[in-house]
């Protein structure tokens, strides 16, 4: 006998409205399709679906096509759309709460550079404490074939030559209890 | 017949929980609640024999921080808590090869998924005799 | 004299080592004390928001611990750091089962936060009633009449921080002001709160490119001699990459992109060398030997 939950499945829309639990935006029912968001957005050319259109997705239950979709890793977090949302939606939260989500379901596109250059990232921090760019080169450094390595190349000679390309990375003194501190929020083994 | 126990699913994944359910249905009076929120809301309403939880949810490892709370609480800490997650494969992208580390969550007993449902019902049923065992001490 | 506790950020070290010399360089000429943070750690950039939001609270709040501990409030001169430092800020502030969780974690590194420190982008430091008073009256000729472009970018005024009235969130004029006491001519264009692609230009090339075509173009349109930014990745993706955005529309921007404290640095008399100016791969001599420059008198520092 089940008590204190509704007797029907949750929708897509509820399921991601679980994850933004914590923010501060309304429910996407809201969403009245004006469309302002995508007008906003500065990347709305280079995503599958736009903002307004994976809303729409998301109400109508639509779950594989928007944990397929490319919008939320193409989203620079500019902040426009929850800036201009007239509903009070926060479309750069949702954006967020989707690459986490497709991250832990593994249906975001091992291809795609966004993922790994943010696999990178994440464990560059956790090694040293802070940012180290060159690191970062293996995952975006071949998309533009052989001439778009040896442009990178060649930009990187001149940043070097202008001491601005960091050769070593660059580590806080208190890197352990910072690995210490993190593993106590995800309780990894292998960080510590 | 003496009354069934009670158990909390918190779950983000409705398929999962509605799993786990199906397995607990038989024996014990289930619920589920697919946000930390709403879990500790439910929790503050009713009682339950027993605490399903899932790691990851929302923001990050928000089961951890549900757990702590949890402990802290001195009517909740009597409960026990059953994690049942899909840490190591959630993560596996980011930190392949990673288990849970066991030290960093406070409960009683930690399950990963996918969960073998006659292991689940002996987990539970272990769980709220030992709290009963402790209740009556 | 006001104190703070400075905040870099993982690009002033080496990418943007200039936004960093010229930042103390003008702090040092406004009265602004600069303390840099102890031991500061990375804010986690978006990155960490994609992966794990938790772990990206976790990491600012180490840097708010420690800067309650050294007993002042943060400047930042990175749009991206001051974001993820003020939210953070913010989340604590307002979730106390976060707070307490955070609290948790920090005990790792002996720290603790309880929510009094304060977070501002560096230029708001520079913008108060006083500074900008100083700066009307120690300016000098190096940048008057400049047509500068203020880019403000997306970060340093969204997410809205509740308290800032709607008018700094949609056309915030702060920056304009600073530029007009330092004498130079803040020029009006349409694309001053537009993203400038961040992270983009390693994710996804192409997006980025446009993005940077089209505020390089809206500066253009205004007249514009120079683009001021006022964070290292904006800086860094108009100034490194305007070529890529001319190989990719067959255009020809030799648009110089400098630090605002670049340029407040040469109205207070700070030399060029001194500014870091000279390191960019797209050439801001014109603004710096501009023709109605007076003699290299009035720059005690050197040009």
């Amino acid at each position: 006998m089940a008590i204190a939950t509704p007797a029907r499945r949750i929708s897509f829309r509820e399921e991601v409205e679980n994850l933004l639990h914590a923010e501060e935006g309304v429910s996407l029912i809201r969403c009245i399709q004006c469309a302002t968001c995508s007008a906003a957005c500065p990347a709305v050319e280079f995503m599958d679906h736009t903002p307004r259109e994976l809303i729409a997705l998301i109400n109508a239950g639509m779950k594989d096509e928007v944990m397929a979709s490319n919008t939320f890793w193409t989203c620079a977090s500019c902040y426009a759309c929850s800036e201009k949302c007239p509903e009070g939606i926060r479309p750069a939260d949702v954006m967020y709460a989707l690459t986490r989500y497709s991250l832990w379901k593994d249906t975001f596109n091992r291809d795609w550079v966004a993922p790994e250059f943010s696999r990178r990232f994440t464990r560059t921090i956790l090694r040293t404490g802070k940012s180290y760019e060159p690191g970062y080169a293996p995952a975006f450094i071949f998309e533009g074939g052989f001439p778009g390595v040896v442009r990178e190349m060649r930009m990187a000679v001149r940043l070097l030559g202008k001491g601005r390309l960091p050769l070593l990375p660059s580590r806080i003194k208190r890197i352990r209890n910072l690995r210490a501190m993190v593993a106590r929020v995800l309780p990894l083994d292998g960080i510590q | 017949m003496s009354e069934r126990k009670r158990v909390l699913i918190v779950d983000d994944d409705p398929d999962f929980a509605a799993g786990i359910r199906a397995i607990l249905d038989a024996q014990y009076d289930t619920a589920v609640m697919h946000n930390p929120e709403d879990g500790w809301d439910a929790l503050q309403k009713d009682h339950y024999d027993l605490l399903c939880l899932d790691i990851m949810m929302g923001r990050g490892a928000e089961g951890v921080m549900m757990a702590r709370k949890i402990r802290k609480d001195n009517v909740l800490r009597e409960m026990p808590v059953l994690i049942i997650t899909g840490l190591r494969e959630q993560i596996a992208f980011l930190f392949p090869g990673q288990a849970v580390h066991p030290g960093f969550v406070p409960v009683d007993e930690l399950m990963e998924k996918p969960v073998e449902p006659e292991l689940l019902l002996q987990k539970a049923a272990a769980l709220i005799a030992a709290s009963e065992a402790r209740k009556s001490r | 004299m006001t104190r703070y506790a400075y905040y870099p950020g993982c690009s002033l070290e080496t990418m943007a080592a200039t936004y960093h010399v010229s930042s103390m360089e003008v702090a040092h000429k406004l009265g602004v004390e600069l303390e840099e943070l102890e031991d500061w750690n990375c804010c986690g950039a978006t990155a960490y928001s994609k992966v794990d939001e938790l772990l990206a609270t976790v990491l600012c709040a180490r840097n708010l611990a420690i800067a309650e501990k050294q007993g002042l409030d943060i400047v930042a001169p990175c749009n991206a750091c001051y974001k993820n430092l003020w939210t953070t800020n913010a989340a604590m502030k307002r979730d106390a089962d976060l707070a307490e969780h955070m609290n948790y974690a920090l005990e790792a590194d002996d720290l603790r936060y309880d929510g009094r420190v304060e977070v501002s982008h560096i230029m708001h430091a520079f913008v108060t009633e006083e500074a900008l008073e100083l700066v009307r009256r120690k300016a000098g000729e190096r940048i008057k009449g400049l047509r500068v472009a203020p880019y403000y970018g997306c970060q340093i005024v969204r997410p809205r921080r509740p308290g800032v009235e709607l008018a700094q969130v949609e056309s915030p004029t702060y920056f304009e002001a600073l530029l007009e006491a330092a004498g130079a001519v803040a020029v009006a264009y349409p694309y001053k709160l537009r993203c400038c692609g961040a992270a983009l230009m390693v994710t996804n090339r192409r997006a980025a490119v446009q993005m940077l075509r089209d505020l390089l173009q809206s500066a253009v349109d205004a007249g514009a001699e120079v683009i001021a930014t006022a964070c290292p990745l904006c800086q860094t993706n108009l100034e490194c990459y305007q070529s890529e955005v001319n190989r990719a529309y067959g255009t020809n921007y030799t648009m110089p992109i400098l630090y605002f404290t670049q340029l407040l640095g040469l109205a207070l008399g700070v030399g060029v060398k001194r500014l870091g100016i000279g390191k960019e791969l797209v050439s801001a001599e014109a603004v710096v030997n501009r023709p109605c420059v007076p003699a290299a008198a009035s720059a005690p520092g050197g040009a």
